[in-house]
């Protein structure tokens, strides 16, 4: 059996706050462009939607909660249902 | 008082009710493969994965007067062989009735009432509510979640917050199949996500949620393979923190077309950590009719308790579910959208079909195949 390393654990938290940083400071510099509502008409297409429905959407995140141990976590809570971890 | 007058009044002070959409989706999973957590197999192999679902949903989606917008979902999951031949440690397949205790190893139906209920507070702000039961041999769940989102810079930005609760209670069973009473389990979730238009073409959603689980949060009847052939049962810690944070694209594309990228970070301290990548592109042929392809790639590494051969007096955590060690998996797929207008009282008609393959390094293999159809009034 392999043992833990909660250092290493730590590392990775604090790296992935730095990236979460990094990314929320990005997110807001570009927001200081405003994109007036008569020239979204793209970001408008159904095309550009990121969950087709809310049913193809549960099925593909049950489907990966139930089978990843690093999926759920966001969005949706995970662990309910079914059983699993 | 007679009721019937009461009635009469309530209805006419009652908002108007307006049904806007009804959807139903019907998909289907095959899975093969083996993994060191189930006993159907060899002695001190791996045992069988292979199961099918069955995954019928339906949802309505309707709006009361002018700020209330209600939508109902019931999803259910018919799941045969859920966990093959447990009870039948060490034995060859098919010598022993598949589990002692439960009807959950053959056949196992899931169902769940979803509300969620949104209202609209001003023209740049909505809070939302949402309820829900869950039902399965041995498992029962409730769950609850209160959500906000508020619109800045012309609608450019949107800030949104949410706090889920979970609470599963569920039967214990020891490895012989004898019940050993209840356990729960409870899952706190917090979510933050920030929407950004970035350009006429370009929007992005960056997202980070924490979930705090605590209790039993294992099934109780998955095993361990120890190094002297036998198997002995599965001990995870209590509580589990995780935290995922995700950056999602969308592109449109000048030939009618759109791109979506998708990336995610994971890490808990079970010292399990995670990339995903997916990427997905949708390209319109003509008026309604779409087609989509997607690849995803998941890399995940094992939890530091995770063994294919425990010691059998050792103490201490340990774990042989293949879903918990270290793989790779990739899904490829692709769907066909059609929506059509039919004028009257049912304004659109929405039908798609799909199909996915997912597969990992640690031989599991799920082909997916999917159908919807929806009405929109």
């Amino acid at each position: 059996m392999r043992e833990g390393r909660p250092g290493a654990t730590r590392r990775r938290l604090v790296s992935l706050m730095r990236l979460a940083g990094i990314l929320a400071a990005l997110s807001a510099a570009s927001g200081c462009v405003v994109v007036p509502q008569n020239r979204r008409k793209h970001l408008a297409d159904p095309m550009m939607r990121f969950d087709d429905d809310g049913l193809e959407a549960h099925k593909r995140q049950k489907f990966y909660t139930t089978r990843e141990a690093a999926a759920g976590g966001d969005g949706l809570p995970a662990g309910g249902g079914c059983g699993c971890q | 008082m007679p009721v019937t007058p009461l009635l009469a009044l309530l209805a006419t002070l009652a908002p108007p009710y307006q049904i806007d959409s009804v959807r139903f989706r019907f998909t289907q999973y095959d899975q093969r493969g083996v993994g060191y957590q189930s006993a159907a197999g060899p002695v001190g192999q791996p045992g069988s994965e292979w199961e099918t679902v069955q995954q019928p949903q339906a949802e309505v989606v309707a709006h009361v007067g002018e700020r209330i917008t209600e939508r109902l979902w019931v999803p259910i999951d018919v799941i045969t062989a859920a966990s093959p031949d447990h009870s039948v440690y060490g034995l060859p397949v098919g010598t022993a009735p598949p589990d002692a205790v439960t009807t959950a190893s053959r056949i196992n139906t899931a169902g769940s009432f979803d509300t969620l209920t949104t209202y609209r507070w001003d023209r740049a702000t909505e809070l939302s509510f949402r309820a829900a039961f869950h039902i399965e041999e041995p498992f029962e769940s409730w769950s609850y979640g209160l959500g906000a989102t508020r619109a800045f810079a012309e609608d450019n930005t949107v800030v949104g917050v949410s706090v889920n609760q979970v609470v599963d209670w569920f039967d214990h069973f020891n490895l012989d199949g004898t019940r050993n009473g209840r356990v729960n389990r409870s899952t706190t979730n917090v979510n933050a996500t920030l929407t950004q238009v970035l350009s006429p073409y370009t929007i992005a959603v960056l997202s980070y949620g924490g979930t705090v689980q605590v209790g039993t949060l294992g099934n109780t009847w998955s095993s361990v393979l120890l190094s002297d052939g036998s198997r002995g049962e599965e001990r995870l810690p209590r509580e589990r923190l995780r935290n995922a944070l995700s950056l999602r694209v969308a592109e449109w594309l000048p030939w009618n077309g759109a791109v979506k990228l998708y990336y995610r970070a994971y890490l808990d301290d079970w010292s399990a950590y995670a990339h995903t990548l997916e990427a997905n592109l949708v390209q319109r042929l003509f008026r309604g009719l779409h087609v989509r392809a997607e690849y995803r790639v998941h890399w995940q590494t094992a939890v530091r308790f995770y063994t294919e051969g425990g010691e059998p007096l050792a103490p201490g955590y340990r774990t042989a579910d293949s879903d918990l060690a270290r793989f790779v998996a990739q899904t490829m797929g692709g769907a066909i959208s059609w929506d059509f207008e039919l004028g009257g009282r049912v304004r659109d008609v929405h039908v798609d079909l799909g199909y996915e393959r997912y597969f990992r390094s640690n031989n599991l293999t799920v082909d997916i195949a999917t159908c919807g159809f929806g009405l929109m009034f």
